[in-house]
Parts: structure tokens; sequence; C-alpha cells
């Protein structure tokens, strides 16, 4: 019964939930992606010549060898790659607190590499490719949302990655034929105030927290006090994977039983992580977000009141990707190809790790940092590139339900 | 003999005259030239609009216009518009007249205070109102005392009044100093009560300038989405988001075509209320208004609101240099460098729109066509379309156009802006181009100086202050401005603003508080420097 120690602590607490008792960096989660364990046999579909269409002085990524070794399932280090040498130019939608420092990294490893960094919003960076066409100054586009990755895949501004990235990443982090591919893992989670759970009914503890997101549309005791944010790239996935797993008519029920709880929309994951801390009468006490908001709350304080949990085995444990695509018009085939590998070989990986709290995407990189280990994870099989349903379609049930943001 | 004499005199003058006329004509139509070729230059994104519009099918383009949702916030729009007008009216001239009709004590320091509010970027004063407020808000904290959440639609119509009521605040006492202050007193000895010399005399005059300030507050309103989003208030803007959140330009482009069709409504209205009237006639000194034991209230409701709108978000970012440290983020570490590039972006935007704005103001200015008007007005377009929109219309016109130069420097960026902020250059200098007495540029032409002399020595110096005030004004929007920022920059050149935004992503507050402090010293200077310019060359 003595166990301050923070991993007794972690084991006591269990799998569902978000240990942010240390002010260890983005400390993580538990619960999650069970999907990691089981490898699918690569698409064969990847290794295809050329890109599709390509433009001006754009070169087919895909047919650039490997600098040096090729990467593989079971983690290929920096060191037995080739060297980056050049400038690459990176649109990305992701926020530099999280991607920052790896692109530092890589610059500080290899002296002539330099690395443009375009800094937007997800959705304004597929909007930008779109208008830019082939006259787009960027060679990788770098996102936090696997549904913006297929929109850029989709517009015919992306072209396929090598075949040996392909065959490293399993084919349910990445487009069947190598479109994009993802990078590292992030998880769907339920962010609570840990003061504020006994003003709900039943629930004294995290423990308590249903571990069915259906109860979280249709559960009294959420009425008025509940959250989400629907124009988020994620949210939107979440519903196509709950199209996925129950049927479009279960999940406008759930849409529909969600409204009815009076829920706050939030149009911005930070504001909504904020109010759950401030924890003022009329802020959400539970909100439906990504776990690394409140990761970085507790990072910036660690007395902060934000906690996550998660439910079991259906869509709101959403695993889900951040990823990378080239463009049509790359500058470096080779360059551009050598980046990719960098970033799903070992350091990559681990860097997402343990600067990001995310979750590796390749096999064979062991864990590393405040991670939960497989057995303890518990999420089902998402196919995040097979959606039954359009990142469109999602969002026009949302429309049709009345979920919009604000 | 004489009389032929006096008929080839005769013809000879007809002769001159009709030469003067043709060289008059040839100049007034060299400057409608000018004007017309800048309205096109910022009319041009809308063309991207309407393409990008067109090719939404016509049911869906039907579905969109006439949904319940589409109806819902456009009267939310225009209810966030005509408030935070109204309101801004309301605060704006009062503020006005008490600043320069009254005895009111220290003035210079009270307008330095009724005019700040414009360098605070509205969104930023709502994340520090929604830190402040409401129950777990600062207040809360500190005191033990709940002050009610602002937040939704009448939030969003509070925080974007008290951060742009300045526009017409500005405006008003711009109109009120240069028109002709012994007016009232002549209205007073007739026996005309204050009040009613005021809304006789003194209303009429200034109105335009009202009027104009009005519109930018206005317009200012329903294309912000910052604020609206931060107070979860749905209106126009969000819709728009929403389809480009969706990857549909197109439908976001039919949206913003709406948008730019009640901006369009409202822009005529504007052009009937503020028609203009002759404010000129000198600076005479008239008597000042005796605010005698009013003049406590006064100060206080200035002072009030000063610490509501100044005081209260500058002390919020203070209190974030404290906030507990995390992991350092080294992207987000200050740098000299931000603040460079903003003011360095700021004076070219500025600058640009000033050498765009002369024209235009000053052919609107000197003849009232209904040409010279929609010209004019044309220009407010890019005003009221958010800057996304202007911002994506741009990248495609720019990888169109000038493939090569596109995102190689900041000429785009700079163009944007322009496009987005010209109607604050037009605007100022166009009231001051009013001004300007026909009698004045008659005399210097007597004396034989020609068009560009009479221009360089006359016009010119009267019309520096619309001009500095427009500059400053564009200045400081720019300095404030993101989307666009965002999008068209050069790859990797941050601004304040770029970093206060990837700071708030983050929820690293603490790498805002110094690039928000140091926008609002940069914008507050800036704004000094246009008041007592106006104020030096008035007395």
């Amino acid at each position: 019964m003595t166990n301050t120690d923070a991993s007794d602590a972690r084991s006591l607490t269990g799998r569902r939930r978000f240990l942010a008792t240390t002010g260890l960096s983005a400390a993580l989660v538990s619960g999650l992606a069970g999907c990691l364990g089981n490898g699918d046999e690569n698409g064969d579909a990847g290794s295809g010549g050329g890109g599709n269409g390509g433009g001006s002085g754009g070169g087919a990524v895909a047919d650039a060898d490997p600098l040096g070794a090729p990467v593989d399932p079971s983690g290929v280090t920096w060191d037995d790659l080739g060297d980056l040498e050049g400038e690459i130019t990176i649109y990305s939608g992701r926020t530099p607190d999280q991607i920052d420092l790896v692109f530092e990294e890589l610059e500080n490893e290899y002296d002539g590499l330099t690395i443009n960094r375009d800094y937007d919003d997800n959705d304004v960076q597929v909007n930008q490719l779109e208008q830019e066409g082939d006259a787009t100054p960027a060679d990788v586009f770098y996102s936090q949302d696997p549904g913006a990755l297929g929109a850029v895949h989709d517009m015919g501004l992306v072209q396929q990655l090598p075949s040996d990235v392909v065959e490293t990443v399993p084919e349910s982090y990445r487009e069947p034929s190598g479109y994009w591919t993802g990078v590292s893992g992030r998880v769907r989670s339920i962010q609570y105030n840990e003061d504020r759970l006994d003003e709900v009914p039943g629930l004294d503890s995290w423990d308590d927290l249903p571990t069915d997101i259906f109860e979280y549309a249709t559960d009294d005791r959420f009425e008025g006090i509940i959250s989400t944010r629907p124009n988020s790239g994620t949210f939107r996935g979440f519903i196509q994977a709950m199209v996925d797993l129950e049927g479009e008519n279960a999940t406008r029920q759930w849409v529909r039983d969600f409204m009815d709880q009076d829920p706050q929309l939030f149009s911005g994951g930070s504001d909504q992580a904020a109010a759950v801390e401030r924890g003022g009468d009329d802020d959400p006490i539970i909100a439906l977000g990504n776990s690394y908001y409140a990761a970085r709350l507790v990072n910036e304080d660690p007395n902060s009141p934000i906690r996550v949990a998660f439910t079991e085995g259906d869509a709101g444990a959403l695993f889900s990707v951040a990823g990378v695509a080239v463009t049509n018009t790359v500058d470096d085939p080779e360059l551009v190809a050598e980046f990719v590998r960098h970033l799903v070989a070992v350091e990559g990986q681990e860097f997402m790790m343990d600067d990001n709290g995310e979750f590796p995407v390749v096999e064979g990189v062991d864990y590393v940092g405040p991670l939960p280990g497989p057995a303890d994870l518990d999420s089902p099989t998402y196919d995040i590139s097979a959606f039954d349903m359009e990142l469109q379609e999602a969002n026009e049930l949302l429309e049709d339900e009345g979920m919009m943001p604000l | 003999m004489k009389s032929i004499t006096d008929a080839v005199q005769t013809s000879q003058h007809v002769q001159t005259v009709t030469d003067r006329l043709e060289r008059a004509d040839l100049w007034m139509v060299a400057l409608a030239a000018a004007s017309a070729l800048v309205a096109f230059l910022v009319v041009l994104p809308m063309f991207w609009l309407v393409w990008q519009a067109s090719t939404v099918e016509l049911l869906r383009a039907y579905d969109l216009i006439v949904s319940s949702q589409t109806a819902r916030i456009t009267a939310n729009s225009i209810g966030l518009m005509l408030f935070v007008t109204v309101f801004s009216i309301v605060l704006g001239v009062p503020l006005a007249v008490l600043t320069t009709r009254t005895d009111l004590p220290y003035p210079r320091f009270w307008t330095v205070v009724a005019a700040l509010p414009l360098v605070i970027p509205s969104y930023i004063g709502a994340i520090a109102f929604t830190g402040m407020f409401g129950s777990g808000g600062e207040i809360d904290s500190l005191f033990g005392v709940s002050i009610p959440r602002i937040d939704g639609l009448s939030g969003a119509t509070f925080i974007i009044t008290l951060y742009t009521y300045p526009y017409v605040f500005l405006t008003t006492r711009a109109a009120l100093l240069s028109m002709d202050s012994s007016l009232p007193d002549a209205a007073r000895t007739l026996n005309a009560g204050p009040f009613e010399a005021f809304r006789r005399v003194t209303l009429p005059q200034i109105r335009p300038g009202i009027a104009a300030g009005a519109l930018l507050a206005g317009l200012y309103a329903i294309s912000d989405f910052g604020t609206p989003a931060f107070m979860q208030a749905s209106v126009f803007t969000s819709m728009i988001y929403w389809e480009f959140g969706n990857f549909n330009v197109e439908y976001a482009a039919l949206l913003a075509l709406q948008l730019v069709a009640i901006v369009a409504v409202v822009l005529v209205i504007e052009a009937g209320i503020g028609r203009d009237e002759d404010a000129s006639g000198g600076t005479r000194v008239g008597s000042t208004i005796r605010l005698g034991i009013w003049k406590w209230p006064a100060m206080g409701f200035v002072s009030a609101l000063g610490v509501v709108t100044l005081v209260v978000p500058v002390t919020i970012f203070t209190s974030w240099l404290f906030r507990s440290e995390g992991d350092p983020i080294p992207s987000l570490e200050f740098q000299w460098e931000f603040a460079f590039n903003s003011m360095y972006l700021a004076v070219l935007a500025a600058l640009v729109a000033c050498a765009f704005a002369l024209p235009v103001a000053y052919y609107s200015g000197r003849t009232n066509s209904l040409v010279s008007r929609i010209l004019e007005r044309a220009t407010y377009v890019g005003f009221a379309v958010p800057g996304v929109v202007i911002g994506l219309a741009l990248v495609f016109l720019g990888t169109r156009t000038l493939p090569s130069f596109y995102r190689q420097g900041v000429w785009l960026l700079v163009f944007a802006y322009v496009v987005r902020f010209l109607p604050q250059a037009v605007g100022t200098v166009r009231s001051s181009v009013l001004q300007v007495d026909d009698k004045t540029i008659e005399a210097a032409r007597t004396l034989n100086a020609g068009r560009i002399e009479t221009f360089r020595r006359v016009t010119l110096p009267a019309i520096m202050p619309g001009l500095v005030a427009g500059a400053v004004l564009v200045f400081l929007t720019t300095m404030k401005e993101l989307p666009a920022t965002l999008m068209l920059q050069p790859i990797g050149m941050d601004t304040l603003v770029s970093i206060i935004w990837d700071a708030q992503n983050a929820l690293a507050y603490r790498y805002a508080a110094i690039p928000a402090l140091l926008l609002i010293l940069i914008s507050g200077f800036s704004m000094l420097v246009m008041l007592f310019q106006e104020e030096g060359d008035l007395s």
C-alpha cells in the first residue's frame, strides 16, 4: 500500500486513465491502440512507378533510391540512413511546439540541411495547397489529420512514397498505395476536470466514468456539462470511425442524442481544454477531445486539474495518426524521400513519443517515455485510410443533425 | 475695328479657357483612370470568389442560400454589425465631443486613452476577458466574486465594440477639430440650447465623420472571425470557416459572396447617410462647453473605459509572463526579429495603401459623380471579407500570375493588406480632400502654379493630416492582421501576431505575453504620432 512510486501508481490506476501526476513532458496516457500490435501485411500497391501526374520540375519520390539503408518494420536508425542535404519546405498543420524540435534535431544532425517551416491552420494549409496547385513551394505537407491527408490525395496534389517507407508503416496507418503515411499516433479521449467530477451524481472518481462512448450521449448526468469540438479533423475522424463500426444510423442517433445534452461546442481544441481546466460554473466538466491538449496544460501547470480517460473498444478512443504527404512538384525527390525515412526511423519515432507524448507507428520501435505497454492498450483497429464514409459526408452528417461549431 | 479686336480677343480667351478645360478634363480623366485601376486591383480577389462560387452546382447553392442555418447566421451577423455600429457611435461620439469641445482636464491624455483600444486585436481582448470574467475566472479566484461570463452573440458584440469604437471616436474627433466651431456659438446666440445647437448645427457637420467611422466599425464586426469564434457566437464567418474546414472552398466562396452582397447594401445605405456636407471653413476656436461638476463623472467614465479596454488585457498579458514554466518551446522564444518583421510589413502596407488611396480619395473628393462614388465604395469591399478568403484568393491569383515570385518576398502579402485595409486610408484622405477649399487651389492656379506644383504646395500639405491618419490606421491594423499573414508571408518569417497565435495554440500563454505587450506598445506609439500630428497641425 505504499505507492508513491509513479509506476506503481500507473499500474494501480489501470489502463483507462491519463496520469498527470508528474510534470514529465507530455506525460501520457494509457488505454489505446490495440491496433499497434497487429501488423497487416503491407499493401502491394505501394511500389508502383511515378507519382500521380507530377508537375513542372517535379520528380518521382517513389523512384528515389535510398541514400543509405532502406527503412524496414524492425526499426532502422538514423545512422543507417543517408545524409540529408539541401532545402525542404514543409507546410505544417501541426503546431510548432509539437514538431519544431524534430526539425531542429534533424538540422543539428545534418549541417547541409535547411528545413523551411510554414505553420498555419491545418484546414487552411489544405485549401492553400489546392489553390497553389503545381506552383506550391511546399515539398511536404505535415498534418495531424488523416482526413486532411486524404483530401490532398483526393485533389491529386500528392505523389507516392518510396516502397520501403510504405512497407515499413502498417497499412492501417497510411494510404493503401502510399500517397501519404502516418508518422505518429494520437488518441481521442474523454477530458475531465478532476476537482469537479464529484459535481456529477454517481461519479466519485474517474473510474466511474463510462467506458462506452454512447453513454456520453445518452446519460442525463452529462447534460449541460459536456462539450466537444465538431470542426476538428479528429472529431470528423471519430464520426467516420463510428460509422465504420456502428453504421450510419447509429452514428446519426449518437449525434442527435449528444446534441440533446445541450453540449458546449468549441471551435478550438485549446479553448475547450482551457475551459475544462478553468472549471467555472458555466464551463464543461467533461469534454471529448484529443489527449494531448490536456497533456500540454499539465505540462504548463503541474497543478492543473485536467485529466484524461478513455472509452474501451469503440470510436471514442479512436487511434489516429499525424502524418506526411509529399507534393507533386518536389525539387529534390531523393532528399524528400530520405527525409520521410528519417521520420519513420527509430530516432524519429522516439522523438514523437518522448517529446510529444505520441505513439509510434512502426512496430519494431520500442516504447520509450511514460507510455503504456501494448498489454495495457484497448482500442479497436481502424484502418483510417479506408473509412466507409468520406470526410465530406461526415461533415454533412454533422450539419444535418445540427452539430456545427458555435 | 474695335469690335473685331474684341472678337479676336474673345475667341482667344475662349481658346484659352477651352484649353484649360481640356487640360482639366485630361487631368480628371487621368485621375479617374488611376482610381479605376486601384479599384480594379483591390476588387480583383472578388473575381476569384465569383469564379469559385460559380462551380457550385445550382441545387446545392440554392440549398445553402435558403437554408434556415444561413438565415440564422445572416440575422446574427447583421445583428452583430448593427449593434457594434450603434454602440460604437454611442461611445465614440460623446468621447470625441468630450475631448475636443469641453474643458475636460488633460484632454490629450484622455484622447490617447480613448483611441488606444484600437491597437489591441479584438481576439486578444476576447482571450483576456474570458480569462478574467465568469466563475473560475481570474476575478473569481482573486476576489471570490463571480461576474457573469461574457460569451455568445452579446459577448462578441461587447468585445468587438470595445475594440472598434475608436474608429468612430477618431473620425468624429477629426471632423470636430476641422469644422468651424464658431457656428454652434452663433446658433447659441440665436437662442438655441446646447443640445439644440449640437443637433442642428454640429451634428450635420460631423455626420460624414461619424458615418465613416461607423462604417469601418460595422464592416470590421461583420468580417471578424476570431472574436465570435472565441465567444461561441455563430455568424457568417463561422459558416465560411466550417466550409473551409471541409475543404469546400467553392461553398465558402459562395457564402463569402453572400457576405459581400450584404456589405454592398450597407455601403449603399451608408453612402446615403454619410453624404458630404461642406465641413470646411477654418478652425476658429469657439467657446468650449463648461463641464463644471460634470467633469468628474466624465473623467470617471473615460477612465473606467480605459481600465476595461486597456488595463485589463495588459494586466492579463503581464501576468502570463509569470505563469509557471513548462518545458521550454524554443520555437516560441521571443526574438526582436518578430517585432521588426511586424513593423516592416506594416510600414510597407501603410505606404502602399496611401499611394493607392490618394487618387481614389482625391477623385471622389473633388467630383461627386456616381462613377467616383462607385470607385470609392469598391475599395471598401475587401475590408468586409474575412482575411482568410482574401488570402486564398491571392494565393490563387499570385500563383497564376507570377508563380516564380510567389511567396518570394513580401509583395503579395503587402498587397493583401492593402486590399483589406485600403478603405481606412481612403476614408481619412477623402475627408481631408473635402475640406480643401476650391478657392485656395484656384488662387494658386491664378498665380501660375502648375497642377503638380499646386498639388505639391497647396493640396498636399492640406491633406497631409488625413494621409498620416490613414497611414497610421493601416499600420495598426496590419500589425494586428493574422490569417493573410500566415498564408502569404515568406516562409519562416514570423511576426508578433503569428507568435501569439502559435503560443495560444500550444496553450503556452507565457510566450504570448511579450509579443502582445510589444504589439500594444508599438501600435500605441504610432497612435500618438497621429494624434499629436493632428493637434500640431491645428494649433
